[in-house]
């Protein structure tokens, strides 16, 4: 159930196609016709993105947390601690060199009692999609990237946390080909859990910093959804 | 008249099985800098395009990491790619940042990256 | 102890933080002896450089992906694994060359497809000419099939 925000127009009829849609729909057809990519690349590309989600990375933390090699491993190395998560940067992509978009150097950002890190990108919306899936809306909008940098700890107030005054605070701004990751601190009250326990209280929300982990939270917590016009199929 | 001479392939004979930015190590050559240094955000124009956020020009920062080899992003939108340079990841204190940040949050600090143009010793 | 730097930097910040849309102004293409250095910096400013801008606070949503968002994004990526172009070309182009209005004004997802669709254009790899007919083809298509 979705909540609106604000008044909508009455759904068009099934068949009415947006500016959007029929731009989409041109642009592809024609760069097929053109023979710039094929339509199996993008079908192929479309499957890629559907595998793609928060879980790997929530493992990778829970790992870290079961194992201080690991977690050595993880925090100077993310890229061959993607590896078994089953994540790898370079050769899981269909085109064998990374993803064009993401490229192939995962920070993993570990959090201390005394060093929190949340993740933006202020210049558009950088993201380490090959381990936590696509970004979130809000990530993507000019009012986060704007105002994280600045006043981090208003935003996180507004995402319901805050943090005492002598924990120090860190935005990580990803600028260039670097992606981020945060790994959380284990919370109190997990003591000889397996790691999928683990791995179920590291929600994505926990990966960008504006939340952290907590036993019997196993989800991002509710936010308005807007709904799509023409949601994407799934085929499963 | 259709002129175009793109090479679509040399980033992917470039990249592929070996990953971006891995495939540009070793071409920029001895890193200027290193873990530990004092460095200032050079205000250089940025006009057209570029990846060193307005925010940070001027302030003072603390060099954490030396991450990789890459053409800087002024030139890679262009396709420009023949010359690599290290990129830089530099902590900031709120405090050198933001007039208005409080003194309570003393501890807050901001990373971010930076090509080596855009860094000088401070 | 700011510098003159920080100074000039933090005034461009909170000047760019009101650059909105001019409705109206009363002399368009102004004489160049009426911009000063923080006029120009503002109007050459690169859109997509908004960190430290003020801003309100918001209610914080998620949105519901459209088939023609995602189709979009995977056109992107496969525009660049073809090598049409590269990542860093895209960003320029659909964050930065689409100018302040397009920016603030259209979806982030209207900008990653305006960007596809004129990279083509630019490179000869289509004419203006086939992307125009394309989309007025594509249009008709939908037409014809609408329940009107």
């Amino acid at each position: 159930m979705s909540d609106k925000p604000h008044e909508h127009k009455p759904a068009p009829m099934v068949d009415e196609v947006s500016d959007f849609e029929a731009l989409e729909i041109a642009v592809r057809e024609l760069a097929i016709e053109k023979g710039l990519f094929s339509a199996e690349d993008h079908r192929r590309w479309t499957e890629y993105v559907h595998t793609l989600g928060p879980l790997p990375a929530a493992r990778l933390v829970a790992k870290a947390w079961l194992d201080p090699e690991y977690k050595k491993l993880a925090v100077t190395d993310g890229v061959k601690a993607s590896l078994e998560v089953g994540v790898d940067w370079i050769n899981s992509p269909p085109t064998g060199f990374g993803t064009p978009s993401d490229y192939c150097n995962l920070r993993v950002l570990e959090d201390t009692p005394k060093l929190k890190h949340v993740v933006v990108c202020t210049l558009c919306s950088c993201y380490p999609r090959p381990i936590l899936g696509q970004s979130p809306e809000w990530y993507r909008t000019p009012n986060y990237r704007r105002r994280l940098v600045r006043w981090p700890r208003q935003v996180l107030a507004e995402f319901g946390l805050q943090l005492p005054p002598d924990i120090e605070i860190r935005v990580a701004d990803s600028n260039q080909k670097t992606r981020y990751m945060v790994m959380p601190t284990r919370p109190a009250g997990t003591e000889g859990w397996s790691e999928e326990q683990l791995a179920e209280i590291v929600t994505r929300d926990c990966l960008i910093g504006v939340a952290v982990p907590k036993p019997g939270v196993k989800a991002n917590a509710k936010r308005p959804v807007h709904p799509a016009v023409h949601p994407v199929h799934h085929d499963h | 008249m259709k002129t175009s001479h793109y090479d679509r392939a040399h980033h992917a004979k470039k990249a592929t099985g070996v990953g971006d930015p891995q495939c540009f190590k070793g071409e920029a050559g001895l890193a200027k800098f290193k873990v530990g240094d004092r460095v200032r955000i050079k205000d250089l124009p940025d006009l057209f395009y570029s990846r060193c956020q307005v925010y940070t020009r001027g302030a003072v920062g603390v060099v954490i990491v030396v991450v990789y080899e890459s053409p800087a992003p002024e030139d890679e939108a262009w396709d420009n790619t023949d010359k690599s340079e290290w990129f830089y990841c530099v902590k900031f204190r709120q405090k050198d940042l933001w007039p208005e940040y409080p003194d309570l949050y003393a501890n807050d600090t901001v990373e971010t990256e930076f090509s080596e143009r855009w860094l000088e010793k401070a | 102890m700011s510098s003159s730097t920080r100074e000039r930097v933090m005034r461009h910040i909170n000047t760019v933080g009101q650059l909105q849309p001019a409705l109206h102004q009363p002399q368009h293409a102004p004489y160049p002896d009426a911009i000063d250095h923080a006029l120009y910096r503002a109007y050459t400013r690169g859109a997509h450089d908004v960190g430290g801008e003020p801003d309100v606070p918001i209610r914080w949503e998620e949105k519901e992906e459209e088939q023609w968002e995602l189709n979009t994004f995977a056109t992107c990526e496969c525009l660049a694994w073809r090598g049409v172009w590269n990542a860093e070309e895209r960003r320029r182009r659909q964050n930065v060359d689409v100018g302040q209005t397009v920016y603030l004004g259209l979806p982030y997802y209207g900008r990653w497809l305006l960007t596809a669709a004129l990279v083509m254009v630019d490179k000869q790899y289509v004419t203006l000419t086939e992307l125009v007919n394309k989309i007025d083809e594509v249009k008709k298509r939908h037409e014809d099939k609408s329940l009107r």
